[in-house]
């Protein structure tokens, strides 16, 4: 929204909205993987990582106040702040989480009846994932290195990041890239905390949306994420367009589920982890 | 398998991941947004929160001197407590207990009240010194 006017957020509201939006693919890579053992019925491991979870929805709690949803960001910064004593406990929880999600991310990656169920299920080639405009872990899946991040965008600028590719294609592929992306994300927010700039954390913005548009590309936890917004100078925006990366994601399913066994449609749906009331707009 | 043990063993040897709920019930944290309250002394009924609402959980009545805030629509975005021009709406990090029905809230500005009580009287000192 800032590009509409156009207003420049300071760096330490850079810093932190990617830090939340770090911590947001923690917990939604935590969900998903759960949901993957749920989906060929390893309930145990369904709620080990939701346990998991739970810690990432403390910190969230924690410190923008909501639990899913943090709502902190406005037209300009964002609402809340993280002090140091906070700091603190998120390193230290984050480094919890590193380590009890190790062991379980150990058992999806090696036990045999998670292989059973996912290696050679639902293949998309790197060609296929490319025609059908896959975003996001399907497409990195699929051995294409691809990712919105890439483009620099907020405090990436300043961050090591390199997009985690497997050449796959198939559900096993895609549970690797969340798995080992889960990591990352712990890594890239314990740097996003070291290197957290001073500063003002939001921008006063003033008056109405002025008549021009605007375009942002981020990488939400589920592929590419798209905004767009078009004002006219009065108090409503023209136009509103979000393209959510489900609905971009969910052509693909044309090529993994003819064919298959009807046991494996559960597994191959949820593999592209897909939010219908997201895609359903 | 036997990938697993170790986090079974573990388990059995560790202490519940839930809480007993109603007995048991943890502090939320300083920042949680847990409702939002209204001040009635502060308030002018102006309509900004239930305007810039985008769940649609106020509806102001401005010659009623009625706010009526439905709590179950609220989630607690923080919008109108920053969109208030009078500071008549808090934040608190307290969470709104479980109920069985969905009732709403009805309030009633007294600054507006006493406004038009001290208007009206004004208005009737000036009819009387000008029927004199």
């Amino acid at each position: 929204m800032e590009k509409l006017w156009p207003v420049e957020v300071s760096p330490r509201t850079k810093y932190l909205r990617t830090f939340w939006s770090e911590l947001a693919r923690v917990h939604s890579h935590l969900l998903w993987l759960g949901l993957l053992a749920d989906a060929f019925g390893f309930e145990s491991m369904f709620l080990q990582f939701w346990r998991i979870r739970e810690r990432v929805l403390d910190l969230l709690e924690m410190t923008a106040g909501h639990r899913v949803i943090p709502s902190v960001n406005i037209v300009g910064g964002v609402r809340r702040d993280i002090t140091p004593e906070q700091k603190k406990v998120i390193i230290e929880t984050l480094e919890v989480i590193r380590k009890e999600s190790d062991s379980l991310v150990k058992v999806v990656t090696n036990d045999y009846t998670v292989k059973a169920r996912t290696v050679g299920v639902g293949v998309v080639t790197k060609e296929q994932a490319f025609a059908l405009g896959c975003v996001g872990p399907v497409l990195r899946a699929s051995g294409v290195s691809e990712d919105v991040r890439l483009t620099k965008y907020d405090a990436y600028v300043d961050l090591n990041y390199e997009p985690i590719v497997e050449t796959g294609g198939d559900c096993y592929a895609r549970t690797l890239v969340r798995a080992r992306e889960l990591f990352q994300s712990i890594d890239l927010q314990l740097e996003v905390l070291s290197k957290l700039p001073e500063g003002e954390i939001a921008v006063k913005v003033k008056g109405n949306p002025p008549a021009n548009e605007a375009m942002m590309r981020m990488e939400a936890p589920r592929g590419e994420l798209i905004y767009y917004a078009k004002g006219n100078g009065t108090r409503n925006l023209e136009r509103m367009k979000i393209r959510t990366p489900t609905f971009a994601n969910l052509p693909s399913l044309l090529v993994m589920l003819p064919g298959c066994q009807l046991a494996d449609v559960p597994v191959i749906v949820l593999s592209i982890d897909p939010c219908i009331c997201c895609m359903e707009r | 398998m036997p990938l697993m043990l170790p986090t079974i063993l573990k388990n059995l040897f560790t202490g519940y991941a839930t809480r007993l709920y109603p007995i048991q019930v943890r502090e939320p944290f300083e920042n949680a947004r847990g409702q939002i309250s209204f001040n009635e002394d502060k308030c002018t009924m102006c309509g900004l929160c239930a305007l810039r609402c985008p769940s649609v959980a106020i509806t102001v009545e401005k010659k009623q001197n009625k706010l009526t805030f439905y709590p179950f629509r609220c989630i607690v975005c923080e919008v109108c407590v920053h969109a208030c021009p009078s500071d008549a709406i808090d934040l608190i990090f307290k969470w709104r207990p479980s109920s069985y029905d969905k009732p709403e809230e009805v309030y009633k500005s007294t600054r507006l009240e006493h406004l038009r009580e001290t208007t009206d009287a004004a208005k009737d000192a000036l009819a009387t010194k000008e029927d004199k």
